[in-house]
């Protein structure tokens, strides 16, 4: 049961479920079914998230619309999803695959920290997650797989400093400074949060949570004003995006209700 | 030796006792529920005995530490890869030790040819409310023993010897409070510790000896031991209820 867990692979936990077969295989190898000729690879990842550094740590929030085509398909989904106690990984791209490489990265920091008794380093995280990008690549050439995540989290055994990073669909990383956005809607919120950290009264980095809410809520409601695939802030049916706030205490989820407060005295 | 089934009883008679002389030096580790989950609780040197197996199962072993690797590398990678494929609510140490370790210990104890594993240990299991916590003290050959044998007693020691064993759970039998705070676990834990571990003494008068030749005794063995302790907690922010204890608190807790 145990002989073949040593070696390099003994704190690997997606080899450990190939070894019991428990991982989709088509999911693993990327040169199979590579898309017939002449179908052209339209990425679609429609959806908004961003995350950014501020005085409190970093801040990730996501709209909770979920499409397929133009059809909303659902208006409750949560794209900000907690991988360890100071990791989170927001996801633009496909739910499926995207929530399923959310499950095998949050287990995979389990059982290196379990079978290895250490926390795996921040470059570890990051380098796990790309690989699992990287093993989904035969998906996404197939154009139904798709993921185009943000990874923030906190670093303890390093300097003490959130660390945020965005990735490609194969599976490249970049650490970024200040903030980063993915999905249909990012090209606005790139620009909304570019603009306020160049000509804003505060560097993004120095606002306080309050305002880093509102710059949020404001950045979100900016993509949803001209991407159909962003739910912005469902005024009617109350629906908020998601918010979480990393920082040394840890993971920390907005109340809806403060959230909605902070909309309505600063955005609505 | 198929063919002569006394000389097989002969083997596993022999085994057992070069485990038991094996396992005899271990340093004891006792586990109790207080108010708000489960306390581990050892003294070591340098090498980690207790360890976390998943979200709510802890598990403290005694023995060498090949065997305790090999078998804490199985638990945990047959509750992860339940947690991953089901849930984390399907991961119960009832099936973790009655169906997959057990049969385990007793085929490698039994198969004379082959090794054993010189390994005794306990789980421990914390649930939603005290009377879901388990406690399930696993043998080298396969035997499982729920609660240290006492039934619904809420808690559990191992230590090299049945004598050393026994008399930590009549200690624990008397000075065990499951609302007790994790300080006051604490300090029942280490008496219960130092009683393990203190050599035999057939010709003690009342059975225990008192706690302040208990506090004398383990602080004597600090001075080249070290302290270690984790807690399972019923009730945490997240799905992870492990926690380790270390540095200031642990300090704290143990003065």
């Amino acid at each position: 049961m145990t002989g073949d867990s040593l070696g390099a692979a003994a704190a690997d936990f997606p080899a450990l479920l190939r070894r019991r077969g428990l991982l989709n295989e088509a999911a693993q190898s990327p040169a199979v079914g590579v898309s017939s000729a002449g179908a052209v690879f339209v990425p679609t990842h429609s959806t908004t998230i961003l995350a950014f550094k501020f005085s409190g740590g970093v801040l990730v929030a996501g709209d909770r619309r979920a499409t397929a085509g133009n059809t909303v398909v659902y208006d409750r989904a949560d794209k900000v999803l907690e991988i360890d106690r100071h990791s989170i990984m927001a996801i633009a791209g496909v739910p499926a695959t995207a929530w399923e490489m959310a499950r095998v990265l949050e287990h995979s920091l389990q059982y290196f920290r379990r079978t290895q008794l250490q926390e795996m380093s921040v470059d570890g995280k990051v380098r796990a997650l790309s690989k699992l990008l990287r093993d989904n690549f035969g998906f996404v050439m197939q154009g139904v797989g798709v993921v185009v995540p943000i990874f923030a989290t906190y670093d303890f055994a390093g300097d003490g400093q959130a660390r945020l990073y965005f990735y490609d669909a194969m599976g490249a990383q970049f650490e970024v400074a200040e903030y980063a956005a993915t999905g249909s809607g990012s090209p606005a919120v790139r620009g909304v949060l570019f603009y306020e950290n160049r000509w804003g009264k505060k560097l993004l980095g120095k606002l306080r949570e309050d305002d880093a809410v509102t710059l949020a809520l404001r950045a979100l409601d900016t993509a949803a004003e001209a991407d159909t695939a962003t739910g912005g802030v469902d005024r009617q049916a109350r629906i908020f995006p998601i918010i979480k706030i990393i920082s040394a205490a840890g993971i920390k989820t907005l109340p809806e209700e403060q959230i909605a407060a902070r909309f309505k005295s600063t955005v609505a | 030796m198929i063919e002569e089934p006394y000389r097989w009883v002969e083997a596993i008679a022999n085994r057992r006792e070069y485990i038991e002389t094996q396992l005899a030096p271990g340093s004891p580790i006792a586990a109790l529920s207080y108010g708000g989950g489960i306390l581990f609780v050892t003294v070591g040197q340098a090498r980690q005995k207790l360890f976390e197996i998943y979200d709510r199962i802890a598990l403290g072993a005694i023995g060498h530490p090949g065997d305790i690797e090999r078998l804490r590398m199985a638990a945990i990678e047959l509750a992860s890869a339940e947690g991953f494929t089901r849930s984390a609510a399907d991961v119960s140490l009832r099936r973790l030790a009655f169906y997959s370790l057990s049969p385990l210990l007793k085929t490698a104890f039994e198969q004379v040819y082959g090794a054993p594993y010189l390994a005794r240990m306990i789980f421990a299991e914390v649930g939603a409310a005290p009377e879901g916590d388990l406690y399930l003290r696993v043998e080298y050959d396969g035997a499982i023993a729920a609660e240290g044998g006492v039934k619904r007693a809420g808690f559990c020691a191992i230590s090299g010897t049945a004598r050393a064993t026994e008399l930590m759970e009549e200690l624990l039998q008397r000075d065990h409070d499951p609302k007790a705070t994790l300080h006051g676990a604490m300090k029942v834990a280490l008496d219960a510790w130092s009683i393990g571990s203190m050599p035999p003494a057939d010709d003690l008068p009342s059975g225990l000896p008192g706690r302040p030749a208990l506090l004398a005794y383990r602080q004597e063995k600090l001075v080249s031991a070290t302290l270690e302790a984790c807690v399972l907690e019923r009730s945490a922010a997240t799905s992870i209820r492990y926690r380790q204890l270390a540095g200031d608190e642990l300090q704290a807790l143990s003065a």
